[in-house]
């Protein structure tokens, strides 16, 4: 790789001088880089232990709103652990210990005093295996918003008319519009969840998470438990939830990644972030030369 | 050879030799069941079987099937038919033939030929090392059919030719004459029909698999049937055994009519209303009283009612909020193993040990005189529901998968309405599956209550444990009292125990004691097999919320 590299956004960033070692320069420059949204998600400098097991290191990116951000590696290289520490559910894993910053819309997440209900209703999550409650579809969508106290619909809410039954067939049907699934469930909102294919309980678990109204959706390879068709309506809904949500994805697959996302980030073996920069740029062009390798195909 | 390639995939064409192994095994099936069927009597070795004696037609039996057994190996060996034996029977055939062939020569030594126990020993040996060496060393073919055969000739002769008749007795002279032992033909003779039905029948499946892997399959799916078959028998005999012996006592005098029935009076909190029952049913319905002709076991039938409804009270709720501490809120570590460890042991703790406990313990804390009560014993018997609740809904709560607890925390719902709505209903189905269980126990606990509840085995209509009924208001705390809570009262195994042993039916009136308490054995059993149908059907309701059908 040549020691001048083309210029990007109008800023300019110094190369990776060896392959297999980020450069703190590097590093320092992509922090400075602005994307074209205003930054939803601000990290700085987040490490994650998982007992003596460093997982993450050092790791800053800017994630900005309304886009969808992909997050690729090899397996083991940390960016589930990123993803989920944006919402905070790695504090349900009693070894793992988080240093660093998140910033949600200029607020520090990892403080005292943070509501993780509110952080976790902003900041909503699909995960790799569609985990629809053993409920009925609408008991699905209508299940954080009641056990939030924003719907109610108990018996005792009925008899003392304080009955939330049509707001909660609005709210039914908007998420499941949202998520694409609205036509083919319309008619059978009542049945156990339990009987939707797998795409279709995907789609459901997306339609539970913005029944909350979040402003971020955090999505750990929601298609990788998919077939070809129930992951391209996947794609489609992230392309599109990206207008009015911002996105972050984590993803096994190249293609994917590259198709839907606006900005990716590769994370490669031992917890690092080795780049960040809008897709087509870490897919045509990267900097580092690891990272050309992975993308391509020659390891990884 | 041009079909070479294709006959060790399609078999040649085998179907009479298979057609005979086949009706060989179905005819070792048939022995075994009458074999079964003569160990509780429903076939009677002193009657007859097909117009010839039992014993004589089941030697005969026994003989045929041998006979054709060793005819299946015999035409193996010579090739006449198609198999694929391997080059011996094995080991663990060897064995067990070698032992068997050891007890039937010790038997033959020692007994009919009168040579004494060393004598004996030494003809049992060399059978049984004959019989070794006839299992392992020739091909299999003749090695599994040529011991399995002559066994059941064997037995089959010594039938067919009276040496075993129905009569027929033997005291063995090794035992004192203070605790002598007999074994009849009628003890005996069946379980020699199952043995060898069993082995001929597996070597007639192993000659219809042809031998080798296909045989040694089919040998070992034959085994297997029968032995499941067998226990579901066993099972089929003890209940149809308590129908048929309880069935008349329970049903007599049993009319329907409009009005023929006692009056009921239903009385709740001072309200009262009176039923009169369309059927008359003595034995359900009746007390013990001069005044009637059938001595019934009403006040037991609520006795036991009332102490499972109690006890499961009691126990679901303490049960299940322990399982959720446990599995959800408390750090998996030492405290944990220690827990599930003492839960263990509480299970499997004997009864009479929470009887004794009740007895020191609660019985003397409700009345001003220590005085056994239902309330003592609803609690007794809840002690011993509890570590059964705990340990399967443990079980149930750690099966629910963590996705749902997961997913549940990423919309920001706290832990403790995550196990409220999400996994308490998941795991529910368990719960109750360990609830079913446990009062199928309890129920049928007599020991405990003898120590904590029981008084006057025999109690007339108008004194049974009128819960219900008794609850009474008052202006002054506790506000609500139960006096029949702290009464003493029966219960159905209870009443059995005292009936069959104490002699207390004598005093009731009771004309035919033995009879009494098959009748009493049966209402427990339909009273523990409705608890059972709740039970399921509690389940089930919870199980269909959960699945989608």
């Amino acid at each position: 790789m040549s020691e001048t590299e083309p210029v990007t956004n109008g800023t300019e960033r110094p190369a990776e001088t060896t392959a297999g070692e980020t450069d703190e320069r590097t590093r320092e420059a992509w922090r400075e880089y602005e994307f074209a949204g205003e930054t939803k998600l601000a990290v700085e400098d987040l490490d994650v232990y998982y007992g003596d097991d460093h997982a993450l290191k050092r790791v800053s990116m800017d994630i900005p709103e309304e886009s969808v951000t992909a997050l690729v590696g090899p397996s083991g290289c940390g960016k589930s652990t990123f993803l989920r520490c944006l919402n905070r559910m790695n504090d349900r894993i009693g070894t793992a210990r988080i240093d660093g910053s998140v910033e949600l819309d200029g607020q520090e997440v990892y403080q005292d005093g943070v509501d993780l209900v509110e952080l976790r209703k902003q900041v909503g999550m699909v995960f790799q295996a569609p985990n629809p409650f053993p409920k009925s579809i609408r008991d699905n969508i209508t299940y954080g918003p009641r056990q939030h106290g924003d719907i109610d619909t108990g018996l005792l809410a009925r008899l003392t008319g304080r009955d939330d039954s049509e707001a909660a067939d609005r709210l039914v049907e908007r998420a499941l519009r949202q998520a694409a699934l609205w036509d083919e469930v319309e008619d059978r909102l009542d049945d156990n969840a339990m009987g939707l294919s797998g795409g279709q309980q995907q789609r459901l678990c997306l339609a539970r998470c913005l029944a909350v109204d979040p402003e971020v959706i955090l999505m750990d390879e929601p298609a990788s438990a998919l077939d070809p068709i129930a992951t391209a309506k996947i794609e489609d809904l992230v392309e599109e939830l990206a207008e009015e949500y911002t996105v972050v994805v984590v993803t096994h697959n190249m293609q994917q990644a590259a198709r839907i996302s606006d900005q990716t980030a590769v994370f490669l073996t031992g917890g690092e972030l080795v780049e960040y920069d809008d897709t087509g740029k870490i897919f045509e062009d990267p900097e580092s030369q690891r990272v050309e390798d992975y993308v391509s195909g020659k390891f990884g | 050879m041009a079909g070479a390639a294709e006959s060790t995939v399609v078999r040649e064409d085998t179907s009479t030799y298979e057609a005979v192994a086949g009706l060989t095994v179905g005819l070792a099936a048939i022995l075994f069941f009458l074999g079964l069927a003569a160990t509780v009597d429903i076939v009677s070795v002193t009657g007859t079987l097909a117009g010839l004696g039992t014993l004589t037609a089941l030697g005969l039996l026994l003989v045929v099937m041998g006979l054709a057994v060793v005819a299946f190996g015999l035409a193996s060996y010579r090739g006449i038919f198609p198999t694929d034996p391997r080059a011996s029977a094995g080991l663990v055939a060897a064995t067990l033939f070698s032992g068997l062939w050891f007890l039937v020569g010790a038997l033959v030594g020692s007994e009919t030929l009168g040579l004494g126990f060393g004598g004996g020993l030494a003809v049992g040996l060399l059978v049984g090392a004959v019989g070794f060496a006839a299992t392992a060393l020739p091909r299999e073919d003749i090695g599994s059919t040529l011991p399995a055969g002559a066994l059941a000739v064997l037995f089959g002769l010594v039938f067919l030719l009276g040496v075993v008749g129905p009569e027929w007795s033997w005291s063995p002279a090794s035992f004192p004459d203070s605790q002598s032992v007999t074994f009849f033909a009628r003890t005996i003779a069946p379980f020699a029909v199952i043995l060898s039905a069993l082995v001929v029948g597996w070597a007639a499946a192993k000659a219809y698999g042809g031998f080798g892997a296909r045989g040694r399959h089919l040998g070992a799916y034959l085994l297997v049937y029968l032995n499941a078959i067998a226990i579901i028998a066993v099972l089929v005999a003890l209940v149809a055994f308590v129908v048929v012996k309880g069935f008349a006592p329970v049903t007599e005098s049993v009319t329907v009519g409009l009005g023929v029935g006692p009056a009921t009076t239903i009385a709740l909190f001072g309200f009262s209303y009176e039923v009169v029952w369309p059927v008359n049913w003595p034995f359900l319905m009746n007390g013990a009283s001069l005044f009637t002709d059938v001595t019934g076991v009403f006040p037991a039938i609520v006795g036991t009612a009332w102490l499972v409804v109690g006890a499961v009270l009691l126990a679901v709720p303490l049960g299940v909020g322990a399982a959720i501490f446990l599995t959800e809120y408390a750090e998996q570590g030492r405290f944990t193993r220690v827990v599930e460890v003492a839960t263990n042991a509480l299970w499997s703790t004997p009864s009479i040990v929470f009887g004794l406990f009740g007895a020191a313990f609660l019985v003397p804390r409700f009345t001003p005189q220590p005085q056994k009560s239902l309330l003592a014993g609803m609690i007794t018997l809840g002690f011993m529901l509890l570590p059964l609740v705990v340990i399967t809904s443990r079980e149930a709560m750690i099966a629910v998968p963590d996705e749902y607890r997961d997913a549940s925390a990423a919309l920001g719902v706290s832990k403790w309405q995550t196990i409220r709505s999400v996994v308490v209903p998941a795991a529910m189905p368990g719960v109750v599956t360990g609830v079913i269980l446990g009062v199928g126990r309890i129920a049928g606990e007599t020991a405990p209550l003898l120590l904590t509840m029981g008084g006057g085995s025999f109690v007339g209509a108008g004194q049974r444990a009128k819960v219900l009924d008794s609850f009474q208001l008052s202006l002054s705390p506790p506000f609500v009292t139960n006096p029949e809570l702290t009464q003493a009262t029966t219960a159905l195994p209870y009443q059995l125990y005292q009936v069959v042993l104490t002699g207390t039916g004598e005093t009731a009136g009771v004309t035919d004691i033995t009879a009494f308490g098959w009748g009493t054995a049966l209402v427990l059993l339909a009273v523990v097999l409705l608890f059972y149908a709740v039970g399921i059907a509690t389940r089930q309701y919870f199980r269909s919320k959960l699945t989608y059908e």
